[in-house]
């Protein structure tokens, strides 16, 4: 399944955000969306989800106008974590992760057997199982973040879109997020796209990935190909290097020294 | 086996919470079919209601106070419901019905008919139904901008509210002779109501607390945040609106009926929240219980408390339950308030 936006023109009220944007994103792949603050990262994201309308252009999901798809159908194929989400602190985990069930049932409709199947994986695969039976607010950080993933995960979607999933997280818990994100890309096929602010990590895990630089996207490529000296210098305003070391496949970025 | 242990215990607390409520519930009924004004024991009220014959007893029993009886409990439980679906619509702990416009709409054609058209005196619960609906209307439409929101329905509220508040002030200080029947009704009152109101509220409140246990699994998922419940499929702007208008229904069926009773819909679903959760799957259920009991409670205390007189529910409510809130809020752990 690909997703293309073509010439989108995205804002909000007045204002627009996003000039003139082409983006795809491949099926299978893990896309990372990098830029600074206030690019437009987030808003890119949310108009190809349809979360936010958007003014002009179109998206497409294998060809098809994204406008044109039922709620629950478009929630079938695409799962989305916002970068703001709340729920009960009381609910419990397995109940929050049943949520991602509601596109596949009416609303009358409890959780069947093939339901009840489908949370039980995503919560396996995201390693929350053991907390299923916690509240929400006996668990820390990043354990509901994992939880927040695996009730996304349970919409069984073809292609993962994650707002700054590792924002707010320690450096652990970071880590743990990327390979979970890479482990439910290669082994369960699922495409991946992500914003993120830190670029190693996109770096790194990436497949594919897109710079936005005040609205208007400055490059896309393979990490190699899009983060050099001169990308962060124009984009960022910083300097850097792109080190290899022996023995890790993928470079570093090594910022000049404060 | 640990885990699942615990999940055992809140369902157990649940139902021993729910058997409590009906418990209470049951010997409130029956306290307030046996107090009142006039001073029966309960043998003789016992005899009356089983002996074939018409007397004093059953008059009073069967057609002031079980009517009475059942409008405290249909009340109770509308308005708790109302508030508890409106504040997953708007996310905040202080939506009650008042916020989209149900009492000031009521209160305002209310106002209008009891001062200026003081013949039209019965025709007063019609245009009080229509004028809550009405505002509610007003209110929607003027928040509606590419959906609602909840802070524009909260800030076009408070706009409306405030210009039909005016409206009604005005109108009683020009008309500052006879406010007392729109003094009833603003302080919601049950005093004389009739097997006519009850036949008229059971079947909208019935229809009402029908349709809000369908608004169980929206109301869940609302909690979740607007993006999130979007992004899981749900129509949020839609959802909305018909969780509100379902809300507004309920209310103003109470509110043509038995005036403006507030603090119920604010504060029954708190304690609700507090006592089982956050999900409305049992939430409600409790607030509609929970709100039966207290509703009942303060109207048998109100016109009971001192003799002769009747204190209208809505005030013994307020000035009891206040405090009462006031202290589960600083005891009541890690459930109270919205979910920000």
């Amino acid at each position: 399944m690909e997703i293309r936006g073509s010439q989108l023109e995205i804002g909000y009220g007045d204002h627009t955000v996003i000039h003139d944007m082409d983006v795809t994103v491949q099926p299978g792949k893990i896309t990372s969306i990098i830029g600074p603050n206030g690019s437009g990262k987030s808003t890119v994201l949310k108009a190809l989800t349809r979360l936010l309308a958007y003014k002009g252009g179109v998206v497409t999901m294998d060809g098809r106008d994204l406008k044109s798809f039922s709620s629950k159908e478009l929630a079938r194929s695409v799962g989305v974590l916002p970068q703001i989400h709340s729920a009960p602190p009381d609910f419990q985990v397995k109940e929050l992760v049943g949520y991602g069930r509601m596109p596949y049932q009416k609303w009358y409709e409890r959780n069947n057997a093939e339901d009840e199947r489908i949370i039980d994986w995503a919560m396996r695969a995201t390693g929350v199982w053991e907390l299923r039976e916690k509240p929400i607010h006996a668990c820390s950080g990043g354990e509901s973040q994992r939880v927040w993933i695996a009730t996304v995960l349970t919409q069984q979607p073809e292609i993962l879109f994650l707002d700054e999933p590792t924002t707010y997280l320690d450096i652990a818990h970071q880590i743990e997020m990327m390979q979970l994100i890479r482990r439910l890309n290669r082994e369960n096929g699922i495409g991946v796209v992500m914003v993120l602010h830190d670029l190693s990590q996109a770096l790194e895990v990436s497949d594919w990935i897109v710079v936005i630089k005040d609205g208007k996207k400055y490059d896309e490529g393979s990490p190699e190909e899009v983060i050099t000296p001169r990308m962060m210098r124009e984009v960022y305003d910083v300097d850097c290097s792109i080190i290899r070391v022996p023995g890790r496949e993928k470079p570093l970025i090594a910022y000049h020294e404060i | 086996m640990k885990a699942s242990g615990k999940h055992k215990v809140s369902a157990l607390r649940i139902g021993t919470i729910w058997l409590i409520l009906a418990a209470l519930l049951v010997v409130l009924s029956l306290v307030a079919i046996n107090v009142g004004s006039a001073g029966y024991s309960v043998s003789e009220i016992v005899h009356a209601l089983f002996s074939p014959e018409k007397s004093t007893v059953k008059v009073v029993v069967m057609n002031l106070r079980l009517p009475r009886l059942i409008l405290a409990l249909l009340i109770g439980a509308s308005l708790s419901s109302a508030g508890a679906i409106l504040q997953s619509v708007m996310r905040n702990p202080l939506a009650d019905p008042g916020t989209i416009g149900v009492s000031a709409g009521a209160g305002t054609a209310a106002t209008t008919i009891l001062l200026l058209f003081p013949h039209m005196t019965n025709a007063v619960p019609l245009f009080a139904f229509a004028g809550a609906a009405l505002a509610c209307f007003l209110i929607y439409t003027m928040a509606w901008k590419n959906g609602v929101d909840p802070t524009r329905i909260i800030l076009s509220g408070v706009a409306i509210n405030s210009v039909l508040g005016a409206y009604n002030a005005l109108l009683q200080m020009l008309h500052s002779d006879s406010l007392e029947g729109v003094l009833a009704f603003m302080n919601g009152s049950l005093s004389g109501r009739s097997w006519s109101h009850v036949r008229v509220l059971v079947i909208y409140a019935s229809l009402g607390l029908l349709l809000s246990f369908f608004c169980i699994k929206s109301a869940n998922t609302l909690q979740l945040g607007e993006e999130m419940a979007k992004s899981l499929g749900v129509k949020v702007s839609l959802t909305r609106v018909l969780l509100s208008a379902v809300s507004a229904f309920l209310a103003a069926a109470t509110v043509s009926v038995a005036g403006m009773i507030g603090f119920v819909g604010l504060v029954v679903p708190h304690i609700a929240r507090i006592l089982v959760g956050s999900d409305y799957k049992q939430m409600l259920p409790t607030s509609m219980l929970l709100g039966a009991v207290v509703l009942l409670a303060a109207d048998t205390v109100g016109r009971t408390i001192v003799p002769g007189m009747e204190i209208p529910v809505g005030i013994v409510m307020s000035v009891t339950g206040g405090p009462f809130f006031l202290y589960l809020l600083r005891n009541g752990g890690k459930m109270r308030g919205n979910q920000r």
